[in-house]
């Protein structure tokens, strides 16, 4: 592994332990620049690839030809805010639909078969990982970082989300409460600026709503990824599954990106299959996604699949 | 080069996983295709309603009032939202009062807690609908009344479900049905008969143009709204969706011996009623008749009325089957009883069937004689019936003559209901109900009640019922 990525794999790797039900205490991740713009300045095509950490031969989900997707156009539009919509109500929607989604690919793995055995097990997934270089652990009740089973750790992650989702004084359904965007040129309201103002105050959000929902986003991501890294071709693939896959985890990371709830850098295990969809036209280039992605790694990986 | 630099692809191998991964395969193939479905869809209409503000905020004579329609929007964005993230479940309701019921189901006069607003939520049970081999039907009319957004078809605002049931929440139509109309003025003049023909076959031109048949087009089936204009319901089910629509079951009761004449048939809601004495004279036998229908509307067979002669033939139908309905009510409206009226149902089917020499106009009844144009046009050979080159030539016939068919909503319908609150039932026989405290064991004459083993798993999450659940983004929330 190249020096280059030393920091940020030490901050994914040993540091990305999370005890979710403190994890608006925990100090802020460091705002490295991401993998992308660093790799970005570096020279061919091929050389951009290279610099990724990727075993050989190359998963098959970065095969452009496994790749595709079920839906055609713009995904944009289905994560575009309505201007007249609060934040806060955009991004409480955005959560539930993206995580009903997910779980909908984590049954598949999940559910027991009747000899009792799951597909994601202890001894197919010893750890929570994403490939070589990721592995996440819990914090336990004394805040030591553990390691548990890709199983146990995604048990334990849908406990917590759903625990949030389910709160109603996390995310209120009183349909009394709603408010509506602030736009200066139109609404006259006097709007508090400031430290008191937060994503969906005036909807009725609390103020660590979304930091709560960056940290739902985070460990949704980490499933995506422990999806693909480990169980894309066992079942996924083998039950003709990939290309809904891919069209829910392409329409989750520009949301995610879009609305702020992933930063460039957290997106590293993934980077180079979001550096194919910039490259094949999933993302749009007005997209904070293909922003985000290094071209020349995924234009290599179109090269790969003779589709550039 | 590029063969080596990705692992080879494995076949696709669905065999080697075990039953339960297939299940679930599926159900997670059909979410999300289904997902990506409602949301292009969400993300259309959403298109359109922001155009529309956009035209809306640039207008100059709504200028002052440009606060109001930008936070408005907002607000009906954002509860609709709150309504696609929250999940609809039985205690969001109170039960104010059952004003149907059947053998698959019951419909309920509902209070939204939230809100206050007025719904009638029907309840379909899950076990029955699957024995019964219903569920193409009542997706059918999930279908069809989620994708209209006609006046002339009753909204659907909301799906869900539990382990035993579907539910349906719609609009409340207070007016009652077109039977109980019949039953409370027993024959309409041709004046009214009119009025409420043209609105019918507007509402059945609504739904052939979404490429739906209705199949049940029956006087029950044509509710009346708070004006008395109508609405279509009960698309392929009622409270009692019916078994008689599959050919086979007409077949076997077909193939049946007539029963002997002169016997008390075996059924304690049949009223003897003699073709011969079927006259003005006995109106109030007529009545009986058919409040004694309306229970029959209440088991799982329901009346074989109004049903095309095609539907119990093997060589398929169409559109037009519901154009020979409307013949049938028209003809009650004007004559007092359906034209094939019989004592048990095994003679109306041999009625209907024979119909060339079955329909006949009772000598004491005076109708024009473009009435019995029009009713001998519908009550006719499917490829001789009016209406089967769509609706317009049956708007273009003479007893239509100076109909406005565009305007008929704007006119004041003959009889309007006069309701004393939003609750107001009274236009509904629920007296012959039982009306148990709130949403009871799930009750009804049908079989059912356990609910389905589904197991512990999520009742939106088991296959036969995925995609049921359905929202409608709706206008006329209060901001």
């Amino acid at each position: 592994m190249s020096n280059l990525f030393s920091g940020i794999s030490l901050s994914q790797a040993s540091q990305s332990s999370t005890n979710l039900s403190i994890a608006s205490k925990l100090p802020p991740l460091p705002a490295s620049p991401s993998l992308s713009q660093t790799i970005g300045m570096m020279g061919s095509p091929e050389e951009a690839l290279n610099a990724y950490p990727l075993p050989r031969p190359l998963p098959v989900w970065l095969n452009p030809a496994y790749a595709r997707h079920i839906v055609k156009g713009n995904f944009m539009t289905l994560s575009a805010r309505p201007k007249t919509v609060d934040k806060g109500e955009w991004v409480a929607h955005q959560v539930v639909e993206h995580y009903r989604n997910l779980w909908n690919f984590v049954r598949v793995v999940f559910e027991k078969e009747e000899d009792g055995k799951t597909i994601c097990n202890a001894t197919s997934c010893p750890r929570m990982s994403a490939g070589m270089n990721h592995s996440y652990t819990w914090l336990n009740n004394r805040f030591e970082p553990i390691e548990l089973p890709a199983f146990e750790y995604i048990t334990l992650m849908q406990r917590w989300i759903s625990g949030k989702i389910d709160d109603t004084k996390i995310f209120p359904t009183e349909a009394s409460g709603v408010s509506f965007s602030y736009n200066s040129q139109i609404t006259t309201t006097a709007l508090l600026t400031g430290p008191d103002e937060w994503v969906g105050k005036r909807s009725g959000f609390p103020k660590d709503f979304f930091s709560i929902c960056q940290t739902i986003f985070l460990q949704m991501f980490r499933v995506y990824a422990h999806l693909y890294w480990a169980h894309f071709t066992e079942p996924f693939y083998h039950l003709n599954l990939e290309k809904q896959l891919n069209s829910c985890f392409s329409h989750f990371v520009l949301t995610a990106t879009a609305l702020d709830l992933l930063k460039p850098q957290e997106l590293e295990p993934m980077q180079p299959l979001i550096d194919l969809w910039a490259a094949n036209g999933t993302f749009p280039p007005e997209s904070k996604a293909y922003e985000y992605a290094n071209l020349k790694a995924g234009t290599r990986l179109l090269q790969l699949g003779g589709m550039a | 080069m590029s063969e080596v630099e990705f692992a080879p692809p494995p076949t696709p191998d669905l065999e080697s996983y075990g039953p339960n991964v297939a299940y679930n395969r599926e159900r997670c193939y059909q979410l999300a295709q289904g997902f990506f479905k409602d949301a292009v869809r969400r993300a259309r209409e959403r298109h359109e309603r922001q155009k529309e503000l956009k035209l809306r905020l640039e207008n100059p004579e709504l200028l002052s009032r440009r606060e109001q329609i930008w936070s408005h929007s907002g607000k009906l964005e954002a509860k609709y939202l709150r309504f696609l993230r929250t999940k609809e479940e039985l205690s969001n309701y109170t039960v104010v009062k059952t004003i149907g019921k059947g053998y698959f189901g019951e419909v309920k006069l509902v209070r939204k807690r939230q809100d206050g607003r007025v719904y009638a939520l029907k309840r379909l049970f899950k076990s029955e609908m699957i024995s019964k081999e219903q569920l193409p039907r009542v997706r059918a009319e999930r279908d069809a009344l989620a994708e209209s957004d006609s006046e002339w078809v009753v909204k659907l605002f909301t799906t869900f479900q539990d382990n035993a049931s579907l539910y349906m929440l719609m609009e409340f139509l207070p007016g009652g049905d077109l039977m109980s109309m019949l039953i409370k003025y027993q024959i309409f003049s041709e004046d009214i008969t009119r009025f409420y023909t043209a609105e019918i076959i507007m509402a059945i031109e609504a739904i052939h143009n979404l490429g739906y048949i209705h199949r049940d087009i029956k006087p029950d089936n044509i509710l009346l709204d708070r004006g008395g204009h109508i609405k279509l319901a009960d698309f392929g089910l009622s409270t009692g969706f019916r078994r008689d629509h599959e050919k086979s079951y007409y077949q076997t009761l077909l193939q049946r011996p007539a029963p002997p004449s002169g016997r008390p048939q075996n059924n304690r809601h049949s009223v003897n009623i003699d073709e011969i004495s079927l006259t003005v004279s006995n109106r109030a036998q007529i009545n009986e008749w058919r409040r004694s229908r309306r229970l029959v509307a209440y088991s799982s067979v329901g009346t074989p009325d109004y049903i095309a002669p095609e539907l119990f033939s093997t060589n398929g139908y169409s559109f037009e089957i519901d154009w020979w309905s409307l013949g049938t009510i028209i003809y009650e409206c004007l004559v007092g009883w359906p034209p094939f009226a019989a004592e048990t149902f095994h003679d109306t089917y041999r009625k209907i069937i024979n119909w060339p020499h079955t329909l006949l106009f009772p000598d004491d009844i005076q109708l024009s004689y473009n009435a019995v144009h029009l009713i001998r046009s519908m009550i006719n050979a499917p490829d001789a019936r009016l209406g089967r080159n769509g609706a317009a030539e049956i708007k273009n016939h003479p007893f239509f003559a100076g109909v406005d068919f565009t305007g008929l909503r704007r006119i004041r319908a003959p009889f309007e209901p006069p309701l004393t609150s939003d609750v107001d039932t009274s236009a509904f026989p629920v007296d012959d109900l039982p009306q148990e405290e709130g949403f009871g064991d799930g009750g009804g004459s049908g079989p059912g009640r356990e609910g389905v083993a589904v197991g512990a798993e999520d009742p939106e999450m088991s296959l036969p019922f995925l995609g049921y659940t359905f929202k409608r983004f709706e206008k006329s929330y209060t901001a």
